[in-house]
């Protein structure tokens, strides 16, 4: 009974008790989700571009923010360095293509991905050897001050984060189903051949797509970076991802996003209202627990696309 | 008898008291407001006057779209006159003369409405004809009405043309609107029509006041139109309407509902169909709305969400298909829509036809209704492009009373009319605020109407036609000498006044013993089911009523798989011990309603079976328009009916069907019979 | 019909060419034109090589003997975009649509090679690359309409029926505005009045645009009716060129077409290549 009491009423009672409260985790929650939809949107450009799960998406992360701290580092103005490690992510777009894609037209999806394996490995390693593997702040000048909002704490950084997001995949979004190159990049997911022969260069479409996925990469990183210092596990947010990816669909660029901040503010409720009961660390394994339920009962997704197939 | 005799009483009774509230009138337009125009100057009697006046009164209001490459071009009045007055000088320099016919064929296109008022303007009548007709069936058409000339859609009806045109001499000049696969055509009566309009327009400005003349040469008496009505038996008839047929008729009932030049009608049924002619040219003329084709026949349903008509009719067939398409969805929708779908609809079927026609309704039930507009019945309205709609009619034949209600429930105002070209449409309409399911309506304004001691619906109105074209019997077989008019539908006034078409006058018969039995009433109460496609009911001159059924295969199929049936084919699934049951269950609920009616409580259905095979055109048993041919079917099948009036519980037979590919075969079968209780008539 | 067609130069001349996979010769040492304006029908038993001839036209394939000439330009292969490019447009035995896009889109990506402005610029200036795509999106209207497909406008081709995504294919492919058509069994797997629509597109296509074509097709009767000449494919080699007549009385074809064994080529593979399955 006090259990039941425990896990059904008493979560309630407490967010009943203090709204404010409550209202603060949902915002931590959601500011979090923002950044779990910025790495899965990477995930989905790809994803969504060339049908190949980029696992390499989250060491990609790593090794814009890593290039951009570097950089910085060696005295680079900021503005000057995030202009350079966009140009190194499109230099890193040309090399996976010439020395990685171009090789595996038309192969099987597994083994693309198993490429992506292979390139996480290796950009870790470089990252690593070029810039070395201590942790290390990261300052780009997004202001950091705390202020209140009708009893609620905010922070001009988060809200920052969120801007940033929201306007991204807004452009994303256009870019996709508004224009030509968008068609382009969807034709060539859909069948390598027919891409082809209609004309459209494979080897431009896989360049644009990983170069956007790596300046995708660059947002996150700087995002990231700057809260909780650059350091390799960042790569393993990539993890957190895979969730994300599950609850909002591998194709779609809203479910990324409304995938993550389902996630973000989930796992924050239930590490402070539930947490106690089965000794913290919730937040660790919830969103996983989540992604499984939502394998049994929506396989495709909150917003991907459904899967029908035709006799 | 009785019923009759009462029946009769109540409908002079509406009838007087319909004449009570508007006057009679032997001249409709008499009593119009705009009869005449501002200036006083002439009697707008005729379209193209109308249209002279709408291009100064209306300009640059929208008159007609069509939806080209995509988009949605629009016409002004002031232009529609500017082309049909090019078009006009253009075919009178081809050599169109007054009293001349003019083909037209194709799919529903500006030019071709505009080119049917052209012809009017010379005083040349309009002969519309049916797009998909085969070039067979064009013949008798274009022989019989010894068009001189043709205004056609593409190459596809030029074809058919030239295909028949050494069985029409009279047949001289063929316009064409779309040139497409028309290069190597170098025939020299062939014309494009912009090439027309071209010419037209150089005509024009040789003989500046060629065009007016003609048009004030003409008066309301002159033919307007002839319309070829689809007998199902024998050759077409081309039924002859004047100007004030047509305009009396169309202005009264634009009258009486209120149309103004704010509605927006979609022109997607077949140009040679009355209704079409007076919705989409007479009352947009007369009330100055603007009409819209669309794309294409395939994309009617989209450009009905595009346009989102405020005026809009179709026969009861496609409002159950779109209401078979909401089903389908709905089932395949989430659990959340699907329930709330299913709750609101229970709302609206309590609350909605009450509160469209203004009755009263609890405030919870009125709440409820407002909630499911927001929620369930708006968004639905908008997908199905319903949403503006302020007046949609049904006609053709009885439409099912759940289809009926669905729609009224959702707040359209879906009404029946009852109708005939011979009428230009209108006989009786339902009023709004006394909609009934099951009856056509009260007269429409201008429109007497008795039943005759035989049964017969028959009427008197400005829109009776002026005759057949070259066919005095089949006129005088119609028309009474004192001017009525014969339906050849049976049916009687309710207690309210309101019509009730039970059948066709010649197709009601008795059962031994008495009992009027009317087949088609009874096929189309037992086809409101889904999972019955076709019926044929037996009984005239029998002791008792039978049917064949024909089962749905999609509903039926659909039903099986939920319950786990297997079957290979209709043969198969129609034999099942279960799909009988279900069948019978639906039978059952037909005899439960005939009893209800003291007069067809007798030819309540003892047997049925359902047949091994679809009914089908190919195999001549029903006609093109997919309506069975009774006779014929008894005839193929006596073996069958033997049965159904034998005491066997089953019986054999052998049929011949034709293929898609033409060739033919035979399908054996094994006929169960099934025995139906027959409900107690109520204490009389 | 009365045709007044007027067929033109040669459009594309390939010599000699041969291309084989692994030990299999697919091609050996076939020479033919194709001329503008013209229908040219490819024909063959199964595993003649038809289909690869078609992917030496369009890039796909990279034949190992022989030259290509296309609009006067010799060359010894083709590139798919770059073919493309220079216009040749083609569809597939099986189909290969995008299958998530709707008609529309996958009719407007035909336009590919039609874009003035390169693909950075496209996604840079939003103005002039709008200006752009509402001139394709018209393009694709005139497609659409021309193909009868407006009903299907929005729906996404993996949900059309066979014969209308094989219509959708060719809209495609048209939209392209190509000098040459080729067309891989355009009729594959239609029902007789799916392939009388099909049929008509063709004929209406050569006749409208004046796009020359060249198709493959196994009904004969279909040929025969719309080609004003045919090539004649077996064991890769060709066995005869020439006008429907022509073709249908040389005595090469009805062996082939029969199966009458013959003198095999030194350099084909015996009989347990596909070719053992000659179609009636």
């Amino acid at each position: 009974m006090d259990l039941l009491t425990a896990v059904f009423v008493a979560p309630f009672l407490d967010m009943a008790g203090s709204p404010v409260f409550l209202a603060e985790v949902v915002i931590v929650g959601v500011l979090t989700g923002v950044m779990y939809s910025l790495v899965a949107l990477g995930f989905v450009l790809i994803f969504k571009a060339s049908g190949v799960f980029n696992f390499a998406q989250g060491v990609m992360v790593l090794f814009a923010a890593l290039t951009l701290v570097g950089l910085m580092e060696r005295g680079v103005p900021v503005w000057l360095a995030i202009l350079m490690t966009i140009l190194v992510m499109i230099g890193l777009a040309f090399a996976i293509e010439r020395f990685m894609l171009r090789h595996l037209v038309n192969q099987e999806p597994i083994i693309l991905f198993m490429a992506t394996i292979g390139l996480a490995f290796v950009l870790e390693g470089v990252g690593e050897t070029l810039w070395g593997s201590n942790v290390k702040a990261l300052d780009v000048g997004i202001p950091n001050a705390s202020f209140e909002v009708g009893g609620i704490l905010l922070n001009e950084f988060d809200l920052f984060a969120a801007a940033s997001c929201a306007v991204l995949v807004a452009v994303l979004a256009v870019f996709f189903h508004y224009t030509t190159i968008g068609r382009a990049l969807r034709a060539v997911a859909d069948d390598h051949q027919a891409a082809l022969s209609v004309g459209i260069p494979l080897k431009t479409i896989w360049v644009i797509v990983w170069s956007v996925a790596g300046f995708v990469g660059l947002v996150a990183g700087i995002m990231w970076g700057a809260r909780s210092g650059v350091q390799f596990s960042l790569s393993l947010i990539a993890l957190k991802a895979l969730p994300v990816l599950i609850l909002g669909g591998f194709t779609s660029v809203p479910g990324a996003i409304v995938g993550g901040l389902i996630i973000g503010v989930g796992e924050k409720i239930a590490e402070i209202y539930w947490g106690p009961l089965l000794g913290g660390a919730i937040e660790n394994w919830f969103a996983y627990m989540l992604a499984l339920v939502f394998l049994v009962f929506r396989p495709q997704g909150l917003f991907g696309e459904r899967i029908i197939e035709r006799v | 008898m009785q019923l009759f005799g009462g029946v009769n009483d109540n409908g002079r009774r509406q009838v007087r008291r319909f004449f009570g509230r508007t006057g009679l009138t032997r001249r409709g337009h008499e009593h119009q407001p705009r009869s005449t125009s501002p200036g006083g100057a002439s009697e707008l009697d005729t379209l193209p006057k109308l249209l002279l006046d709408n291009s100064k009164r209306l300009a640059d209001r929208p008159a007609i779209r069509e939806k080209d490459y995509g988009i949605w071009q629009t016409s002004t009045w002031r232009q529609v006159l500017d082309e049909v007055r090019a078009l006009a000088c253009g075919l009178a320099d081809l050599g169109l003369e007054r009293g001349d016919k003019l083909a037209v064929i194709g799919d529903n296109r500006p030019q071709l409405y505009w080119s049917m008022v052209a012809a009017q303007c010379l005083g040349a009548v309009p002969v519309p004809c049916y797009q998909d007709s085969v070039a067979k069936e064009m013949r008798f058409v274009i022989a019989h009405s010894e068009a001189r000339f043709a205004v056609v859609e593409d190459q596809e009806q030029v074809d058919k043309l030239l295909e028949i045109k050494e069985d029409c001499p009279k047949l001289r000049e063929i316009v064409y609107g779309d040139a497409r696969g028309m290069r190597n055509y170098t025939q020299p009566f062939l014309h494009r029509f912009a090439d027309l309009q071209e010419r037209g327009r150089r005509f024009d400005a040789e003989n500046p006041d060629f065009f007016l003349a003609e048009i004030a040469k003409g008066t309301g008496d002159d033919i307007a139109i002839i319309l070829y009505t689809s007998g199902t038996t024998g050759q077409p008839k081309g039924v002859v309407l004047s100007f004030d047929n047509v305009l009396v008729t169309a202005r009264n009932a634009a009258e009486y509902e209120r149309l103004t030049e704010n509605e927006e009608e979609l022109a997607y049924l077949p140009m040679a169909w009355v209704g079409d002619y007076v919705y989409s040219v007479a009352q947009s003329y007369t009330s100055g709305f603007c009409v819209s084709c669309p794309e294409s026949g395939a994309t009617v349903m989209n450009d009905l969400r595009e346009i989102g008509p405020t005026y809009f009719f179709a026969p009861p067939r496609i409002f159950e298909n779109i209401l078979t398409t909401v089903m389908i969805r709905i089932e395949d929708a989430s659990w959340l829509k699907r329930n709330m779908f299913e709750y609101f609809m229970a709302v609206a079927k309590r609350a909605g036809a009450d509160i469209l026609d203004g009755r009263r309704v609890p405030l919870l039930d009125r709440l409820l209704y407002g909630i499911g507009s927001v929620l369930v019945y708006g968004p639905l309205k908008n997908t199905l492009g319903f949403s503006r709609i302020r007046l949609a009619y049904t006609a053709g034949e009885a439409i099912g009373s759940d289809i009926f209600d669905f729609y009224r429930s959702l707040g359209i105002n879906l009404k029946q009319l009852y109708g005939q070209t011979e009428a230009v449409v209108y006989v009786t309409v339902q009023p709004d605020g006394e909609v009934k399911p099951d009856t056509v309506g009260v007269p429409a304004p201008g429109v007497e109407v008795r039943i005759s001691d035989a049964g017969e619906v028959m009427y008197k109105s400005p829109g009776v036609f002026q005759h057949y074209y070259k066919n005095p019997e089949a006129t005088a077989a119609a028309k009474t000498e004192d001017g009525w008019m014969r339906t050849g539908d049976a049916g009687f006034f309710d207690q309210d006044g309101h019509l009730k078409i039970i059948d066709r006058a010649k197709d009601v018969g008795r059962i031994n013993g008495g009992t009027m039995f009317a087949p088609k009433y009874i096929e189309n109460k037992l086809k409101f089911f889904p999972y019955i496609k076709e019926a044929v009911a037996f009984g005239d001159k029998r002791d008792y009523t039978a049917a064949f059924i024909n089962i749905d295969l999609g509903a039926v199929g659909n039903w099986a798989e939920r319950h786990h049936l297997a079957y290979a084919s209709y043969q198969e699934l129609a034999a099942k011990k279960e799909v009988y049951d279900l069948i019978h269950g639906c039978v059952e609920q037909v005899n439960r309603g005939l009893a209800k009616d003291p007069q067809l409580a007798g030819s309540q259905i003892k047997r049925y079976l359902i047949l091994h095979k679809e009914l089908d055109a190919d195999d001549g048993e029903l006609t093109r328009t997919r309506k069975v041919r009774r006779g014929f079917i008894a005839e193929k099948y006596t073996v069958l009916i033997d049965a159904l009036y034998g005491d066997a519980d089953h019986c054999e037979v052998e049929t011949q069907v034709t293929f898609e590919d033409g060739s033919t075969g035979t399908v054996k079968g094994d006929l169960k019979i099934g025995d139906v209780g027959v409900s107690p008539a109520p204490a009389a | 019909m009365i045709s007044n067609k007027h067929i033109g130069e040669v459009l594309l001349k390939l010599e000699d060419i041969s291309l084989s996979f692994g030990g299999v010769q697919a091609l050996s040492n076939v020479s033919f034109e194709v001329r503008e304006h013209e229908i040219l029908g490819i024909i063959g038993p199964n595993g003649a090589g038809k289909s690869s001839m078609l992917n030496v036209i369009n890039g796909f394939y990279h034949p190992d003997e022989g030259r290509i000439t296309y609009k006067g330009t010799t060359r010894k292969d083709m590139r798919p975009h770059e073919a493309a490019r220079q216009g040749i447009a083609r569809t597939f035995q099986n189909i290969a649509l995008f299958k998530g896009m709707t008609t529309l889109d996958n009719i407007m990506t035909g336009r590919n090679t039609k874009m003035r402005r390169n693909f950075l610029w496209q996604a840079l200036y939003l103005g002039p690359a709008r200006k752009e795509e509402m001139e394709h999106r018209e393009a694709a209207e005139r497609i659409i309409d021309f193909l009868e497909i407006e009903a299907i406008r929005k729906t996404p081709v993996g949900r059309l029926p066979y014969g209308l995504q094989k219509r959708v294919e060719l809209g495609r492919a048209l939209t392209a505005e190509p000098d040459l058509l080729l067309l891989d069994e355009p009729m594959a797997g239609m029902n007789l009045e799916e392939k009388e629509d099909m049929c008509r597109f063709i004929l209406d296509v050569n006749d409208e645009f004046g796009t020359t074509i060249a198709l493959i097709e196994h009904d004969m009767g279909v040929v025969m009716d719309i080609s004003d000449r045919v090539v004649v494919l077996d064991y890769g080699r060709k066995i005869a060129d020439g006008s429907p007549d022509e073709v249908r009385t040389n005595q090469d074809v009805i062996d082939a077409y029969l199966g009458v064994p013959h003198d095999i080529p030194p350099d084909t593979p015996p009989d347990d290549t596909p070719h053992a399955n000659p179609q009636p």
